[in-house]
């Protein structure tokens, strides 16, 4: 039984096709969906965890439809959604309780050993009994994981768990991800977030408009690309390129290329950028990351933030 | 009926550690009854007890359209994205709030007749007070799983509160609250005639004097069990979208 599997899976939205012919077959693993904002990534897992019904295609989790047997679906799965949605009147040990009543553990003391288990797996315990009103936005999101895991689901889906996270809180969100999986769990997450996708997935898929443009373990993903030289200067670029020099795309104010043998490569590249009198301020030449396969992939058009911002800042404020 | 029972722990709790709000709802229904009771005109030999009825059904209407606050709260905060994810059946979530809400409007109400007798309200006998409390929990009923269809169909806080506005104000006047049917202009009758408002308090009078009123028992159940069935579609087919 594959954990998730799918199918020419699709969704269109009125006039959107935000999901487009979706063939996946994941287990026992952290798999990685990254993806822009708008690329898809929370239709994907709305479908999956049985919230949207796809327009076409199939899927299945822990080997169940999920359009024709949803709740058997519901049974074995974990949901952590993008905006954090705790109850902030109610403390941590609560919030976990809550949900263990709503999974169905019935028996009292049962309930208690799971709380107790999942607040200490998320290093909670010292604040458990706080009103989670007073809680950072890491600890919140380490609730949200305790929540899920009362519940021992086979797979868990995760819709960027670290974003508006600080770098410790990440590192400690996604170590504990790195534990949940040693325990057999396959997790499904989203996130755009490269460093931390090649650092902890085992395996992503790079989503572009609803498509999957790559797929694969990092490092294989990194083996299509030799060495990468990036360049900052005072215009754009030259528009003639040496032979084994390839654009990829814009980082952080630099022009980022891929070449074979970037070493080598370095002099003929600054080279072009002289005679096209576009000074250069510094150059370097460095092994790929997951981020430039992700540049080459999908691309620096600019994505619109801006939706995103709003509905973020709109929850902040209702729940202030 | 476990899990939901789950939803009301949770919406009494998050209630309850809010002061302010426990205040609002137990202090304005006090504030309209001894404004409307002592206030207001003289003509009968009880205004007050006239005018009871009245401020329970609109307590009750105000209390139960926050079940769609409510819901709508959920809905953009995210929270009810997650409780559609769980194993629980999801009409839980739906019976749960309704449940919720008219357990606290029932709880404005005691607060209301309470201090209606202390300043001067006839005291009926216990079978009375039962009736009342039938006749206000179809309402509440009614109302809230009115309020939560309806938030399920609008998409932010904003067109709910036009909602809530549009509809309590004239429901409310357009009803026997304030004015018997046979002192109405003919136009407000006709609304009067059809408004679930009336059938409350009117049924609610009647009780008062000892009479039963089958009628409005039967409208209300009726309206509760359509209502209930239209809110549980809709909640069906937006869950899974
Ligand atoms: N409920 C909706 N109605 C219409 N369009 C939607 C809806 N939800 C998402 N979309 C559109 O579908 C596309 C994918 O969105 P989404 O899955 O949220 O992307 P991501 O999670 O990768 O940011 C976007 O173009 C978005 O505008
Ligand atoms: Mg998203």
């Amino acid at each position: 039984m594959t954990d998730i599997f799918t199918s020419k899976l699709s969704k269109s939205y009125e006039d959107v096709l935000a999901v487009n012919s979706l063939d996946l077959s994941i287990n026992n693993e952290i798999y990685g969906l990254l993806g822009p904002n708008g690329s898809g990534k929370t239709t994907t897992v709305g479908m999956l965890t049985t919230l949207l019904s796809p327009s076409s295609g199939n899927a299945q989790v822990c080997g169940h439809d999920v359009t024709t047997e949803p709740k058997t679906v519901r049974e074995c799965i974990s949901y952590v959604p993008q905006y954090m949605a705790v109850d902030i009147r109610l403390t941590g040990r609560e919030n976990i309780d809550f949900y263990a009543k709503l999974y169905g553990i019935r028996d009292k003391s049962e309930r208690k050993k799971r709380i107790d288990y999942a607040l200490d797996i998320m290093d909670l315990n010292d604040r458990a009994d706080d009103l989670t009103k007073t809680y950072s936005g890491g600890m919140q999101r380490r609730l949200e994981l305790a929540q899920a895991l009362t519940h021992q689901p086979k797979v868990l889906f995760l819709d960027e768990p670290t974003v508006g996270l600080d770098v410790i809180a990440r590192k400690m969100i996604w170590e504990h991800i790195a534990d949940l999986k040693k325990n057999g769990i396959t997790i499904f997450v989203t996130t755009h977030q490269m460093e931390e996708a090649e650092r902890y997935c085992d395996r992503v898929g790079i989503l572009k408009k609803g498509v999957v443009v790559k797929e694969g373990t990092p490092s294989h993903l990194k083996s299509a690309l030799k060495s990468i030289i990036t360049i900052k200067s005072d215009g754009k670029m030259p528009n003639i390129l040496p032979d084994n020099v390839d654009f990829i795309g814009n980082e952080n104010g630099s022009v980022v290329y891929a070449s074979d043998n970037g070493a080598d490569m370095l002099p003929s590249l600054i080279k072009k950028y002289d005679e096209a009198g576009i000074r250069v301020y510094s150059s370097m030449v460095r092994d790929p990351t997951l981020e430039d396969i992700y540049l080459m992939s999908v691309g620096t058009e600019t994505v619109d933030t801006e939706q995103f911002n709003r509905a973020q800042i709109r929850r902040i404020i209702m729940k202030g | 009926m476990y899990r939901f029972a789950t939803y009301v722990w949770r919406d009494t709790i998050r209630w309850k550690r809010a002061p302010l709000n426990v205040l609002s709802t137990l202090a304005m229904p006090a504030a309209w009854l001894i404004f409307m009771g002592l206030v207001m005109p003289v003509k009968y030999d009880n205004y007050l007890d006239f005018v009871t009825p009245g401020i329970l059904v609109l307590t009750m209407l105000t209390s139960s359209l926050g079940a769609g606050s409510s819901i709508m709260f959920d809905k953009t905060l995210g929270y009810l994205n997650k409780f559609l994810a769980l194993p629980s059946p999801r009409e839980s979530i739906l019976i749960g709030k309704i449940v919720f809400i008219t357990l606290r409007g029932l709880m404005q109400s005691t607060v209301i007749l309470i201090i209606s007798i202390l300043i001067g309200a006839t005291i009926y006998p216990i079978s009375t007070y039962i009736g009342m409390y039938i006749l206000l929990t179809l309402f509440g009923i009614s109302i809230s799983a009115l309020g939560t269809t309806v938030a399920l169909y609008l998409d932010n806080h904003d067109s709910y509160a036009a909602f809530q506005a549009f509809v309590s104000m004239p429901l409310y006047f357009a009803s026997t609250a304030l004015i018997p049917m046979n002192e109405m202009p003919d136009a407000l009758r006709y609304i009067a005639e059809f408004n679930p408002l009336t059938y409350a308090i009117d049924g609610i009078r009647d009780i008062a004097q000892g009479i039963i009123p089958t009628f409005s028992i039967c409208f209300l159940i009726i309206l509760a069990i359509l209502i209930m069935i239209v809110c549980s579609w809709k909640f069906r087919s937006i869950t899974i979208g």
